[in-house]
């Protein structure tokens, strides 16, 4: 069995993290391996990126039966979709790693690399036992990392995640197996390959908002939607910066990618149909998590509304049903994952430095840590969606697209230009700029590694927002397809 | 040709600025850079706009063509096209020629101001961020390319504010002005989005939504025109968007001349004047503007009347100013407004450079009864400043009084005799207080006679005289036929189709005497009661006017505190006392029916983890299994 390029990325990660496991590696010599196999990784995923045509339709595909008694497959493939959000992943783990360089352990760099395995595996699968395996296997590590490196009540917000998480994957695997029973009835053979499993015509329409909802919800609770955000706080504020790092840049859009990848195309007459109740959900969120951030003591709970906030916006883009809409969610998908990312990184840093998480107790970081200041102004602007970053070419390609969905929507959902700024800068004046006589001496500015991790995710920000279409060209061709495919919308 | 060179005009003052920001980092990181280094960079980039600015001045004098230059695609969704474009028209060009002009004397001015400040560097690098972000905004060929400029100035006056970022109270005026400018943005982006899908289905720059415009239903129009307003109120701090204006001041003086007066301000007004196509189909619109410039130009007036902060006077000036400013585009006399712009650029710069010179000179007093005298002590500053006074006041033959005068002629001859009363009342006012700032500042008796005095670089008092030249010239690109001149910015924004106004020239010449009658009036009041004033007593104001009718407190309690609990209520009540109950509420009874909640709750992670798996795997078998 020749594995194609998709499965060396798969598989790269685990396969160091196991050797690192067996030998006699330090935690340095893990970290070192680690960090060598997200270059490698970042250039392999260029060298797809590059080579990646101008289609909407699946590329890079592998097929492999693996249980052929039970039709699950080994299937891979990406479209343009999970192409940029795989370059997304490309790119931020090793900025990451940069930044978590000093004092971790070795299981940490091991259930880091574990951890990308199980993403670039949600990513590529193209078969629903497959994702769901991929999507277990990406959360286990996350887990192992929150209740043994976090801090506070970090059992607590173990167990919290991890009962909405379970609550969620029970959902999707029983809708999952009974799309297979399903598709078993049909056409006499078992698969639960997305192929396949788009053709099953004899579900019932009860059956069909079921199984919906069954998808739904496990990916509501990821992403988070209201009202399942609950987990959300408690876990962001105890996790370690790369716990908080994966989960908000990285497996939040997961969610919205489970979204577009399954539900639409299984359910495509019920995604139009309840496109409304999701895009007002959206900007419901949006505003609710928008205000609920303002008055935050702790700095990482505030920025884990102001994340849920902005998914609910992602969400509304993808449900608008128009092109303006869904290359803007997949837009924000970046633009949201660099600069929450960065953030997160950021004060994680400071919170390593100081050990303070509370906005009132920090203060005249400004002074002491001018370069650290420079790119949390560039991240906080980002959030705050300034024309010349992509944050404001996806916030107005979204907002044109709910306008389209329906005008009210529309209005309402431009009130995000309002939202962060309001508490983004309240903050960034409380917590960076002003000098309100707390003791920060110990606040040191960025090292040339954490430079070195920042300058991507603040270059990428800045140049995809003056030249938004030299990275728009590739996701194109697959919304169009999306629409005109699988939805079915003509304009 | 040389279309390119279109694009030059933003791009040096942005290079510049970026270069500057790193050469600052580098200069506070590794090696200390001398000032002179900085303003090397910092200064040559205004003057080299405008020195293209008048290239393409002089090409359009030649061609009235409109030049456009499309450095690339800036977006294209769905087939659409949306350029990084740029384009050269008689309104952008005579926009570039004096935000780069007036820019550039406020760079020389601060190079002076700012030279002991630690981020000289840092200054200059928001400085020519902030012209670069104002060059795009009148540059643009499209609204969103224009909206990336207009909040690229918002973000630079929101970093220039909050410029002496430790003290909290600086960084609040910051924010405020950001916010306050963001409600405007919001507005904007709905008119964009509005536009966008009832008249952009060409294409979205101006030339092509103009076309688009023409089978848009009434209404719609209106709602876009009234959107753009809330956009333009803001930038411009007309009523009831203007409570940023007067704590901006903030800021370094010489941002609140750049920022406050000269540039920022008046990205409204081109705003309006810019869509001059989109108006003239909503004239009762364009009458709501300009009933908003003229409450503003009294509103600003009255309070001005009251204060003593010689920054804040002069801040309240420029929002009265700006109302007038309103009252003429709104009315359709696109040019007057543009003129009044014009202006207005030169003596509040230089209003507000001097005022500068007199708070350095004194080592940072504000109070304008605690100065006096200065007169003696700073004549070049004084008789500058006097310039400014007179043309802001309307005295002939100074700058402000041609293009106050026409725009109160506008209102006059649309019939709208309301707003025109309301400017002549304003002009009274505007001649009372500014002169009242004159005569205090520098004539009263010295409140400490033997005082120290900081001294005044060249670079600060050299823009003050070439400003003060502009003061007395620039209103002559307009005078009236009537006075035998040639209205010269009407002929040259004749694109604008500015309204035609028939008014027959005995009553032209009696309401210019009423100008004139005044102007004079708020002086001879303001002579009475501030020429020799005794400067010992420092008066005590109280009330509503000294208040400032208490519209920051309304504020508070309308939208900010109401948010604030709001926000307590949801992030600490609701959330937690009654959502997650619920959900977790449900996901418990949930698991528990998968009994396997002996296992979840004991609490050791590795455990739990494990048993999930297990758990899940088992499950996964045991259905596979079944169902077979």
């Amino acid at each position: 069995m020749d594995f194609g390029i998709l499965s060396i990325i798969i598989f790269l990660p685990m396969f160091v993290a196991f050797t690192t496991l067996i030998l006699p590696f330090g935690a340095k010599g893990t970290r070192n391996a680690a960090f060598l196999t997200s270059i490698v990784i970042f250039a392999l995923v260029s060298s797809v990126y590059y080579n990646f045509e101008l289609t909407g339709f699946l590329q890079f595909r592998e097929h492999y039966t693996w249980i052929s008694s039970y039709g699950i497959n080994y299937s891979l493939g990406i479209d343009g979709f999970s192409l940029i959000i795989l370059m997304l992943i490309a790119t931020l783990i090793p900025s990451a790693y940069l930044w978590l360089w000093e004092g971790r352990t070795k299981g940490y760099w091991i259930s880091m690399l574990l951890i990308q395995t199980g993403i670039t595996g949600t990513l590529f699968s193209q078969d629903l036992i497959l994702f769901y395996f991929f999507w277990e296997a990406m959360l286990l590590p996350v887990f192992m990392i929150i209740g043994m490196f976090g801090t506070g009540n970090r059992v607590f917000s173990t167990i919290k995640v991890t009962v909405f998480t379970i609550m969620g994957s029970l959902f999707m695997l029983i809708s999952i197996l009974y799309l297979g029973v399903s598709f078993f009835n049909e056409y006499g053979f078992w698969s639960f390959s997305l192929n396949d499993i788009v053709q099953i015509n004899n579900l019932t329409r009860t059956e069909e908002i079921w199984l919906f909802f069954g998808f739904m919800i496990a990916f509501a609770i990821k992403i988070p939607l209201f009202p399942f955000h609950t987990w959300l706080l408690q876990t962001y504020s105890n996790s370690p910066t790369g716990g908080v790092f994966l989960l908000s840049s990285i497996m939040a859009k997961l969610g919205v990618y489970g979204i577009v990848r399954f539900v639409m195309p299984i359910f495509p007459e019920l995604y139009k149909e309840f496109a409304p109740i999701f895009v007002w959900i959206g900007i419901f969120g949006l505003i609710y998590f928008g205000i609920a951030a303002m008055m935050q003591v702790n700095i990482k709970k505030m920025f884990a509304y102001s994340s849920a906030s902005h998914l609910g916006f992602i969400v509304t883009g993808i449900f608008s049903l128009n092109v303006f809409g869904m290359t803007g969610a997949a837009f924000l998908i970046i633009a949201h994952a660099m600069a929450t990312g960065g953030l997160f990184l950021l004060v994680g840093k400071m919170e390593y430095d100081l050990g303070i998480k509370a906005i009132p107790a920090l203060g005249g970081i400004a002074k002491k840590a001018p370069i650290f200041t420079v790119f949390f102004g560039i991240m906080l602007l980002c959030i705050v969606g300034l024309p010349g970053t992509n944050g404001f070419v996806s916030e107005f390609l979204i907002i044109l697209g709910a306008f389209g969905f329906s005008p009210t929507a529309g209005i309402v959902s431009a009130f995000t230009v309002l939202i962060a700024a309001s508490f983004m800068l309240w903050m960034f004046q409380r917590a960076i700029l002003s000098d309100s006589g707390n003791d920060v001496s110990k606040m040191t500015d960025l090292n040339k590694k954490e430079i070195l991790g920042m300058l991507p995710l603040a270059f990428l920000i800045i140049a995809m927002g003056i030249y938004p279409d030299w990275f728009f060209y590739k996701i194109e061709p697959t919304i169009q397809h999306y629409l005109l495919d699988i939805l079915q919308i003509r304009n | 040709m040389d279309n390119f060179l279109l694009a030059w005009i933003v791009l040096v003052p942005l290079l510049s600025s970026l270069i500057l920001g790193t050469m600052y980092l580098y200069s506070i990181k590794v090696t200390k850079i001398p000032n002179i280094v900085f303003s090397m960079f910092a200064l040559t980039a205004p003057f080299i706009s405008f020195v293209l600015g008048v290239s393409f001045f002089f090409r359009l004098l030649e061609n009235s063509d409109v030049i456009i230059y499309r450095a690339y695609k800036w977006l294209s969704v769905d087939g659409y096209d949306i350029d990084m474009g740029f384009m050269a028209d008689q309104l952008s060009i005579f926009m570039v020629l004096f935000i780069t002009f007036v820019g550039g004397l406020i760079h020389i001015y601060a190079s002076g101001y700012m030279k002991d400040d630690d981020g000289y560097g840092k200054f200059f690098f928001y400085f020519n961020l902030f012209l670069a972000s104002m060059l795009l905004l009148v540059l643009a060929n499209s609204p969103i390319i224009m909206f990336i400029g207009w909040e690229g100035v918002g973000v630079c006056s929101y970093l220039l504010i909050s410029y002496y970022y430790q003290d909290s109270e600086n960084v609040k005026a910051g924010n405020k002005a950001f916010i306050a400018n963001r409600v405007g943005d919001l507005g904007f982006i709905i008119a964009m989005i509005t536009m966008f899908y009832y008249a952009g289905s060409n294409g979205f720059d101006y030339i092509n939504l103009e076309l688009g415009m023409a089978n848009v239903p009434v209404e719609v129009l209106s709602f876009i025109g009234l959107a753009l307003l809330i956009g333009a109120i803001g930038k411009s701090a007309q009523i009831p968007l203007f409570v940023w204006l007067p704590d901006a001041m903030a800021g370094p003086t010489p941002v609140s001349a750049l920022i406050h007066a000269a540039t920022m301000v008046t990205a409204g007004v081109y705003m309006v004047a810019r869509f001059h196509f989109l108006y003239d189909m909503i004239p009762n619109v364009g009458l709501f503007i300009a009933y908003i410039g003229a409450f503003s130009a009294l509103f600003a007036a009255i309070i001005a009347t009251k204060q003593t902060d010689i920054k804040k006077i002069l801040a309240y000036s420029t929002m009265s100013q700006l109302g007038y400013m309103f009252i003429a585009v709104g009315l359709g006399g696109y040019s007057a407004g543009i003129f009044h712009v014009f202006t207005h650029a030169f003596f509040k710069a230089l209003l507000f450079m001097g005022a500068g010179a007199v708070i350095v000179a004194l080592h940072h007093e504000q109070n304008i009864f605690k100065m006096g005298g200065m007169r003696r002590k700073t004549p070049l500053v004084y008789f500058t400043m006097l310039i400014a006074t007179l043309a802001i006041a309307g005295i002939p033959p100074f700058a402000g009084f041609f293009s106050k005068d026409e725009i109160l002629l506008t209102a006059f001859g649309s019939g709208e005799y309301f707003i025109w009363i309301i400017g002549v009342i304003t002009a009274v006012l505007t001649a009372y207080y500014m002169f009242r700032l004159l005569f205090v500042v520098f004539h009263g008796s010295n409140y400490k006679e033997n005082r120290e005095l900081h001294s005044l670089s060249k670079n600060m008092t050299m823009p003050l005289v070439i400003l003060a030249i502009g003061s007395i010239l620039a209103g002559f690109i307009g005078v009236p036929l009537l006075l035998g001149g040639q209205n010269y910015i009407g002929i040259w924004l004749e694109i604008l189709n500015s309204k035609a106004l028939h008014v027959e020239h005995s009553i032209e010449l009696y309401l210019m005497g009423l100008n004139i009658l005044a102007a004079v009036i708020g002086l001879l009041i303001a002579y009475k009661k501030f020429f020799n004033y005794d400067m010992s007593k420092v008066p005590e104001y109280t009330g509503l006017i000294w208040n400032k009718f208490y519209i920051d407190e309304i504020y508070d309690r309308i939208f900010v505190d109401k948010l604030k609990k709001l926000s307590i209520f949801i992030s600490y009540k609701l959330d937690i006392n009654f959502i997650d109950k619920i959900v977790m509420g449900i996901s418990n009874g949930f698991i528990r029916s998968g009994n396997v909640v002996a296992r979840l709750q004991s609490a050791n992670t590795r455990m739990y983890a494990f048993s999930m798996l297990m758990g899940i795997s088992v499950i996964s078998t045991y259905l596979i299994i079944v169902m077979r």
